[in-house]
């Protein structure tokens, strides 16, 4: 295997990782934890056989990166993380729940396989325009499950002239996270976008984004709904309302991208926020990301769970801003509680 | 092996693994000191451990205790390959008793957990490793492990008051009695605190705690270099002046906390002395002021910083041993000859020595450590991939371990011996106390299936 060596050496095996990995909280086991996924790599370059616990250990990081965050050495484990699974995937090492994630998105270019209509939700398409300056990228979480987060997202976008792709597809994370090639999508997308001559495109998931903006061609500006809503806000009839609520970071926008205060800045302006246990670079990870929920839903859960225990009390809302972490908490008992910041702001107009 | 491992899931479900990928997590701690066991367990009882010896001690099976396998010397690594003990869920705070100043754990409490629960008691459990954030007061206890402030408050074996301990054929034994103090036979506890897992398999432990301070502050002295330096710590000491934490950071060493924390007010351009007091606010102020004084003749620069300020510097000194790579990250802090330790008026002498080793064998060292108890932690980083460099480091690692003997101090004040420090061991103590040691291990453990390979046993 070809493995970044140099990378992987960087990290003299501390410990410190322990304290934060959500996954080994929940886990105990050494092979659950960051230290022990570098280990795990160094003996793959060893003679190690990549069987299914090693597959286990490898993907059941959520890449939240709270370890990079809080690593004294300076190590990346999510880079090194994905680079493995990649490096697997190519030599035909997966599991059965990969698999068929991947099988589902290169059949109908979503994350579910869905066959329906990707704009089902839009009751009037003639709104949509061939050219923009903006696009809206929904993602498969929106298009499918989400749909009244896509109509109020694009409901507020579009005042500002933004346009849908005619077929927009999944940007690619779920298979960039898991070891697979995107390029299909990110190309297709890109052709899309292009045709439009949008600038700018706009996505209300965490995940989408920091695809969009990692491993897309630099030929637009990425933006998250929350950074163009915290730009916008001024703009925008809002009108406060009589709420207390908390956000919840999610990994994708918050570690990996700094989008910390934008957020914030738009629930401020229209109502009470009361921060969680853990917040910012320190908050804790739904448990969703990395491919972890469509592989180890159980394990995904209880992270979700703990991830609730977070909330502070009297709170009327659990705003995030990412469909994945929205999924994950409902699922975990927090229900309709969990809102996203798009759903707080179309309460704030009406 | 088959046998065995129903054996094993007879005693503690599914909690035991045998598979590759597992062994391999297990296989080392922060050292070099590799070795791949056969199974890894996770007990979370006194009596699943029991049982465990006992199987081990029946089928002569190595038995090889663990806590977060954040050690520098291979203390947890199973050598001899066999089980391996991975303490960390046992991790209960079973009492606290402020009363009367004690706590009763499970050897997996994570030391900074412990301090939190007992912070709003107002009381703390004193002896602060590095890694206190993710290290097992069970791994503490097996090393003597002490910190920072150490200097003040001494290691973890000035907190033992009893512990449970079980023996290589399972039998269960208390070492001593929930009293401040006791003159009652042989000092068992003092004797298993260090041991490294060679004579017994810590369950759980009485300890003694300290009320918190009311106030802390810190003197940065900076000298042009680390000898004028160790020379300002002594005059401190001899002026009937005892810090809570005395620090010593050489110029890499704050070039390191700049990368981990870039808003750190520190100097950068010379070696900086950490003076921490505790106590009241006036005895700390006084305190503080004496320092100032004494160093001022000699220091580029002094000054005082309390409150968050101190915090800051403190939580990046902590991380500062694994942080190396940052300054390049082409080198890999490698830990070998970084904990030794000489009586304080020979710390610049050994400084000056370190300094002539690195320079010698040109391969760069990072000064650091507890200067106000004579341990100095040398940090020599390299290119893991240059065979050449690998030579270079081991030499110097041997080097300066003697140089630490030759002015009559210790391989290790407080990292342990493990594998990586054995050799020196009976050079260390003298061939006669070393064969003392022999007779205990062969009297708790004579099938020497507890942690074999360790400590020169």
């Amino acid at each position: 295997m070809n493995l970044d060596l140099k990378a992987i050496n960087q990290c003299v095996r501390c410990g410190s990782c322990r304290t934060f990995c959500p996954v080994f909280e929940e886990s105990g086991w050494e092979s659950a934890n960051t230290r022990g996924r570098i280990m795990i790599l160094k003996g793959l370059t060893c003679g190690l056989q990549p069987d299914l616990q090693v597959l286990g250990s490898l993907n059941t990081c959520t890449t939240c990166g709270i370890c990079t965050e809080n690593c004294p050495a300076g190590v990346n484990p999510p880079e090194i993380i994905e680079n493995a699974r990649r490096q697997l995937v190519s030599l035909g090492k997966m599991t059965c729940q990969q698999a068929d994630l991947s099988r589902n998105i290169f059949a109908s270019g979503n994350t579910f396989g869905d066959g329906r209509d990707r704009l089902s939700w839009l009751t009037d398409r003639g709104i949509l325009t061939k050219k923009a300056d903006y696009v809206y990228f929904a993602g498969c979480m929106n298009s499918y499950r989400y749909t009244e987060t896509a109509a109020n997202t694009f409901a507020l976008l579009n005042r500002f002239g933004a346009t849908m792709l005619p077929a927009e597809q999944c940007c690619g994370s779920p298979l960039l996270r898991t070891g697979f090639d995107a390029r299909r999508f990110i190309d297709e997308n890109c052709r899309q976008i292009a045709n439009t001559g949008a600038k700018t495109v706009i996505t209300g998931c965490a995940g989408c984004y920091t695809t969009l903006k990692k491993s897309y061609p630099q030929d637009f500006r990425v933006l998250s709904v929350p950074e163009f809503l915290a730009e916008r806000i001024s703009e925008m009839d809002i009108k406060p309302l009589d709420l207390t609520v908390t956000y919840h970071d999610p990994c994708h926008l918050g570690r990996h991208n700094q989008i910390y205060e934008q957020p914030r800045q738009v629930i401020r302006a229209i109502c009470r926020l009361k921060e969680m246990k853990t917040s910012g670079k320190a908050a804790r990870c739904c448990g969703g990301g990395g491919g972890v929920r469509a592989g180890y839903k159980d394990l995904s859960l209880k992270m979700a769970k703990k991830r609730l225990e977070d909330v502070p009390g009297e709170v009327d809302y659990i705003v995030t801003s990412c469909p994945l972490c929205i999924r994950n908490l409902r699922d975990a008992g927090a229900g309709e509680k969990v809102i996203d910041l798009v759903d707080l702001v179309a309460m704030a107009m009406q | 092996m088959t046998d065995i491992l129903q054996e094993l899931k007879g005693i503690v479900g599914d909690r035991v693994s045998a598979s590759p990928g597992e062994r391999c997590c297990y296989a080392s701690d922060a050292s070099q000191v590799v070795g791949l066991p056969d199974f890894v367990v996770r007990p979370e009882s006194t009596s699943q451990i029991s049982r465990l010896l006992r199987l081990c001690s029946e089928h002569l099976i190595p038995a090889t205790a663990r806590g977060a396998g954040t050690g520098l010397a291979g203390g947890c690594s199973p050598v001899r390959g066999g089980i391996v003990l991975d303490m960390s869920g046992m991790n209960r705070i079973l009492e606290i008793d402020y009363e009367n100043q004690q706590v009763i754990v499970e050897p997996g409490v994570v030391a900074e957990k412990l301090n939190f629960a007992l912070k709003p008691y107002g009381f703390f459990f004193p002896p602060d490793p590095g890694s206190m954030a993710m290290c097992t007061i069970g791994g503490m206890l097996s090393y003597n492990s002490s910190g920072m402030r150490s200097v003040k408050y001494g290691t973890v074996r000035n907190y033992v008051l009893d512990l449970e301990v079980v023996l290589a054929d399972g039998r269960v034994i208390h070492t001593g009695k929930k009293v401040l103090k006791s003159s009652a036979g042989y000092d068992l506890t003092r004797l298993f605190v260090g041991s490294e897992g060679t004579l017994g398999i810590i369950t759980s432990a009485g300890l003694k705690i300290a009320p918190l301070p009311r106030t802390r502050k810190i003197v940065l002295a900076c000298f042009e270099e680390a000898e004028i330096a160790g020379q300002a710590v002594i005059r401190i000491f001899s002026n009937g002046i005892t810090p809570s934490a005395c620090e010593i950071l050489d110029r890499t060493t704050l070039q390191v906390l700049k990368l981990c924390d870039p808003l750190l007010a520190i100097p950068e351009d010379g070696d900086v002395i950490l003076f921490e007091v505790d106590g009241t606010e006036s005895s700390t102020s006084e305190a503080a002021r004496q320092i100032s004084e004494i160093c001022q003749p000699t220091a580029k620069s002094v000054r005082i910083a309390v409150g968050a300020e101190m915090d800051s510097i403190w939580s990046a000194r902590r991380l500062v041993g694994a942080a190396i790579s940052r300054l390049d990250p082409t080198k890999t802090r490698i830990y070998m000859g970084e904990d030794v330790g000489v009586p304080i008026k020979e710390i610049p002498a050994l400084i000056k020595k370190v300094q002539q080793i690195a320079v010698k064998l040109d391969i760069p060292a990072m000064k650091y450590g507890h200067i106000g108890d004579g341990n100095l932690h040398v940090a020599l980083f390299i290119d893991v991939m240059n065979k050449e460099q690998w030579e270079k480091l081991r030499l110097a690692a041997d080097r300066i371990h003697r140089a630490a003997m030759d002015l009559g101090g210790t391989v290790s004040s407080e990292h342990g011996i493990g594998l990586a420090r054995a050799g020196y061991l009976p050079e260390q103590m003298g061939m006669e106390a070393f064969s003392v040691m022999q007779s205990i291990k062969k009297a708790l453990d004579p099938k020497g299936i507890l942690n074999p390979g360790k400590m020169g046993l």
